[in-house]
């Protein structure tokens, strides 16, 4: 038996108490936690994403302005089109380094295996330099006209079979996670096999697509190192009629705004809920060493110094700090995981979880930053119990 | 031994002040048994906790073993406390969550290392064998005196100072705790002085005194 065996047993004495504190800490820890991995999965998203892109800049119609970003950010499937003619203007523009077309197709729903709206891409692969350094890395060859590649979220597996249109098409490979859907949710295939895909549509599929070979939905633009990408949109629509050229960073840079409002307003929440825990756990601990004032002079009777007394209290106030953080994280961790959807849906931010190794580092430090709040929360009222007068506390028999 | 030389202690109440001990000069050498007889608030209490160093007297000094106790500090009088002195007190103040053994092992854990065995032995020696699981709202409050009485004992103290510790138990308890008491002394050398309004307890004692007003009288 030690002292920290007390400061346990101590915790049973007011049990409603002792469990409403650890269910503060518990709320106060466990929504801080939750904040901080939420932001630090949507930081890592966004990273992922900015080297996905690739491209500098998106040519897009001009209309399709909204819908263009609206597919980038929150991977909604969509499909507009424009001459292919543009393709050849961009790449004529100075400052542009090279281009590459894409389609975007919005397919009928995805007949395999769930109820989700896939994105159809169709890309070039002469001239793509987005989906090809993916290509070269993970299967080493071209893709097939029969063949497309999978974003991480479309349950399938290489060697599958789906269905679009009335066109049967394997899986080459799955790509890895970005946290948004525009890459997740997307299928990737060859123009010429979206285009004939297209075509054979009229008499496959329940919905065919109209879709001609010399209409695109996007050209890929890559700027030359001493241009910037902002000057180049910009000559870009003085010189090619009815686009917008969209430039990857702006588009991004919203995100990364949003994201950056977000963090501030959860510091500043999570600095208020800390000194509100800190102030109540004082309160409390205030309160306890009151109560036990005679039973204090009594251990003092025994043989207890100022640093047993102190110890105790401290102990106390930790453990009680510890196990209300350890609940809360855990708690924290196991609604963002099960809640994520729900959360991308209403926030519309990309979203990554980040690894095994820094969730576990957060958590540790959560406990520890909770320990540590508890233990200064307790410092004064463990000061004055330390300098209650041993006779004087007695006397109150 | 403890030695009171000129001992007062004087506390001011409502702008008064009131003499709770006044010149005392006492000797008590190991072994004795010395009851103190005297009325609520003629000051035994405060008596008792200025031989513990539990308050600092006013005027005077106490000796334990020819030193002088307050010229040691706090932790030093912490540790005197603890391996030197017993409290029992009128009500046992046990803590509500440990067990009887554990209110027993108390005190070892701010000093000096013993094993549970030796808690469970006192406990049997106050006659609780079966109940060292229990815990105080489990017991009468006699049960609790005895358990606090083991308590004090646990560290094997010079001198136990009893504060009344039979006012609040019944006359069958009372007469097994004496009877531990003078086991204590005769057996193990304790030295026991105990406060007490009860001039029946008296014949237990080696050495009498009444206590009146702060003034300390022998009665032969």
């Amino acid at each position: 038996m030690n002292i920290a065996h007390i400061a346990l047993k101590n915790l049973k004495r007011n049990t409603t108490r002792t469990w409403l504190l650890i269910a503060i800490v518990s709320v106060v820890s466990g929504a801080i936690f939750s904040a901080a991995i939420f932001l630090k999965s949507a930081d890592h998203a966004i990273k992922s994403v900015s080297d996905r892109l690739g491209a500098d800049i998106l040519v897009v119609p001009e209309n399709a302005e909204l819908k263009a970003k609206a597919a980038i950010l929150s991977g909604e499937p969509t499909h507009f089109l424009m001459d292919k003619a543009i393709l050849e203007k961009a790449k004529g523009i100075k400052g542009v380094k090279r281009v590459a077309p894409q389609l975007f197709i919005k397919p009928a729903p995805f007949t395999c295996c769930y109820n989700v709206d896939v994105f159809l891409i169709a890309f070039d692969p002469e001239t793509d330099f987005t989906i090809n350094p993916w290509l070269e890395k993970h299967i080493r060859r071209k893709i097939r006209a029969d063949e497309v590649i999978a974003g991480k979220n479309i349950p399938v597996v290489p060697g599958d079979t789906i269905l679009f249109f009335g066109t049967g098409f394997k899986i080459a490979g799955t790509m890895e996670l970005t946290g948004m859907d525009f890459f997740d949710r997307a299928v990737f295939m060859s123009m010429d096999a979206a285009y004939k895909m297209a075509e054979d549509s009229r008499t496959k599929a329940k919905e065919p697509i109209e879709v001609k070979r010399d209409k695109i939905s996007a050209v890929l633009v890559q700027v030359k190192d001493d241009y910037s990408a902002d000057k180049v949109a910009i000559m870009l629509e003085h010189e090619i009629k009815g686009i917008k050229a969209l430039v990857s960073d702006t588009v991004l840079i919203t995100v990364k705004k949003q994201l950056s409002r977000l963090t501030k307003a959860a510091l500043a929440i999570s600095v208020i809920l800390w000194i509100i825990v800190l102030l109540i756990m004082a309160l409390a601990f205030f309160m306890i060493v009151n109560e036990r004032t005679r039973e204090i002079g009594l251990l003092k009777a025994m043989g207890a110094n100022k640093a047993h007394i102190s110890a105790m209290i401290l102990l106390e106030a930790s453990m009680l700090s510890g196990l209300g953080s350890i609940a809360g994280t855990l708690l924290g961790f196991v609604l963002l995981a099960n809640f994520k959807g729900l959360i991308l849906h209403y926030l519309k931010l990309p979203y990554i979880f980040p690894s095994s190794l820094y969730l576990v580092a957060a958590m540790m430090g959560s406990v520890v930053t909770s320990v540590f709040t508890g233990l200064l929360s307790a410092l004064l009222p463990s000061i004055n119990a330390s300098k209650i007068d041993p006779y004087e506390a007695v006397r109150r028999f | 031994m403890i030695e009171l030389r000129a001992l007062s202690k004087i506390y001011k109440i409502a702008g008064q002040e009131i003499k709770a001990v006044q010149k005392v000069n006492l000797t008590v050498d190991d072994g004795e048994f010395m009851s103190i007889v005297g009325h609520s608030g003629s000051g035994k209490s405060t008596l008792l906790s200025l031989m513990g160093c539990l308050t600092r007297p006013d005027m005077g000094s106490v000796l334990i073993d020819g030193e002088d106790i307050w010229s040691r500090n706090d932790y030093e009088l912490s540790k005197l406390r603890n391996e030197k002195i017993g409290f029992v007190y009128q009500f046992p103040s046990l803590i509500p969550t440990l067990t009887a053994a554990e209110n027993v092992f108390l005190p070892t854990v701010f000093g000096k290392k013993r094993s549970i065995e030796d808690a469970v032995k006192l406990l049997e020696l106050v006659g609780l064998y079966d109940k060292t699981e229990r815990y105080p709202s489990e017991l009468s409050s006699g049960e609790q005196q005895r358990v606090a009485i083991a308590r004090a004992f646990i560290n094997s103290p010079k001198f136990i100072l009893a504060d009344e510790p039979t006012g609040n138990i019944d006359e069958e308890t009372e007469s097994e705790i004496m009877a531990f008491f003078e086991r204590m002394n005769k057996g193990e050398n304790t030295t026991i002085i105990m406060a007490t309004h009860d001039v029946n307890l008296l014949p237990h004692a080696t050495r009498k005194f009444r206590m009146k007003n702060g003034i300390l009288y022998g009665i032969s």
